[in-house]
């Protein structure tokens, strides 16, 4: 990982030091705190390279145990509203327009392009190393410019790009004020009541949803009793008029302990 | 067990001679397997070590022999030991007693000489002088990392 320090050390040199083998000087880095990279990359090329290595980070976390905490020690304005996500070791904040990506490695901060579209009330999510972004955005025509319409917008972090959501997987989205769970339709650029649901909606209350599996997790309170957080798992049929019907396939308690607020759903591999 | 038995030999490579206790020099791991082998008898020879750093590597042993397994107390006084053990060194007794404890194979040893250097080195220039590396930068490409990291340095 830092094959070229020998060669830049001062050869003239008459101390001992240059004796030193390369994997002590990265060891020795590894130990030092996390706030000093930024010194340490002023150093020389060679530093510069180890601090930007992952194999020194791999090594930070068996040589001291106490740095599990990464302090950022502060940062540009932040928008405000702004939502948070996490990919990897950078955090993306996404404002109404303006976005930041934080590394938490490097400790460094560097704006994203700007969304495309003014986005209000968004809710942002990741899949599969892209960021979606889900909110509304004023009409780009003549009928719909004074309306405000759901828009899907969608960060690919690899190549640092906003796109315009190419995904044909429908998302869905519980409508708190309605009571009712509702899909957005990419493809045909709508949103869509799931039926079949006329039972089970009703009696539920804070609920919220994550898909997984090509299914629909549902977790809510029973009306009237606050104890209990219910878990459905519904099947998602697409129609041929374009319909989307949900069935339940379980629906029970899945903890009735009292003491959990659901605060926020995601579906994470164990 | 005869009293000679407990009892080793280290030699420096200038020749300095060292009776310790075997349960103090079997903290090296190199020395262990040594004497695990029979490959030597009752004289060590540390071809790689001078007399003046394995001095201070047999200090360090023999705190540690005497103290480790003892209680919470115990530990921290040690952890105090190591601290002013390694707080005077300069940076070649230091470089000399990582390259040592490399070489016998007492990790503790290596563990806290490492950190102690890392502790010691925190500014470009102990970097420089320190480590005894080069600046390679031009001093555009130094402002232009400055300017990258501007707002890490802001505390």
């Amino acid at each position: 990982m830092f094959s070229k320090v020998r060669a830049q050390k001062h050869h003239h040199s008459p101390s001992m030091i240059t004796s030193l083998p390369d994997d002590f000087i990265v060891d020795i880095v590894a130990r030092v705190p996390r706030c000093y990279y930024p010194t340490i990359s002023l150093v020389s090329k060679s530093f510069r390279s180890l601090v930007a290595d992952c194999c020194l980070y791999i090594l930070r976390w068996k040589v001291n145990s106490k740095d599990r905490l990464a302090i950022i020690r502060s940062l540009p304005i932040i928008p405000c509203n702004g939502s948070y996500v996490a990919v990897g070791s950078n955090i993306y904040v996404v404002g109404s327009s303006r976005a930041l990506n934080i590394n938490c490695r490097f400790h460094t901060v560097q704006p994203i392009s700007h969304i495309p579209k003014k986005m209000f009330d968004k809710a942002i999510g990741i899949i599969n190393g892209k960021i979606y972004v889900i909110g509304d955005c004023w009409g780009d025509d003549k009928v719909s410019g004074n309306m405000l319409w759901k828009r899907v917008m969608v960060f690919d972090t690899e190549i640092q790009m906003w796109e315009q959501s190419q995904t044909w997987s429908v998302l869905y989205f519980y409508d708190v004020h309605k009571n009712k769970l509702r899909a957005y339709d990419p493809k045909q650029r709508c949103w869509i009541d799931v039926t079949g649901l006329e039972e089970l909606l009703p009696k539920t209350a804070c609920t919220d949803t994550v898909s997984y599996g090509g299914k629909l997790a549902l977790f809510f309170r029973n009306n009237g009793d606050a104890q209990k957080i219910w878990c459905a798992e519904i099947a998602l049929e697409r129609c041929q008029g374009g319909e989307i019907l949900g069935k339940v396939q379980w629906c029970d308690v899945v903890t009735d302990d009292g003491n959990f607020h659901m605060v926020k759903c995601l579906t994470v591999t164990v | 067990m005869s009293k000679s038995e407990k009892k080793i030999v280290l030699k420096s490579l200038d020749n300095e001679a060292f009776e310790v206790e075997k349960a103090v020099a079997l903290q090296s791991q190199t020395i262990w397997v040594m004497c695990e082998d029979k490959c030597v008898g009752n004289e060590i020879p540390l071809e790689n070590v001078t007399g003046q750093i394995l001095a201070k590597v047999i200090d360090y042993c023999k705190k540690h022999a005497v103290v480790d397994g003892d209680g919470d107390e115990s530990s921290e006084e040690l952890k105090n030991w190591d601290t002013e053990f390694t707080k005077n060194m300069d940076q070649s007794t230091l470089f000399n007693m990582i390259l040592a404890a490399n070489y016998l194979n007492i990790k503790s040893l290596l563990n806290l000489t490492c950190q102690a250097v890392a502790d010691k080195t925190k500014t470009i220039d102990e970097f420089h002088t320190f480590l005894n590396i080069e600046n390679n930068f031009t001093p555009e490409e130094e402002a232009q990392i400055c300017q990258e990291n501007l707002w890490a340095f802001d505390d």
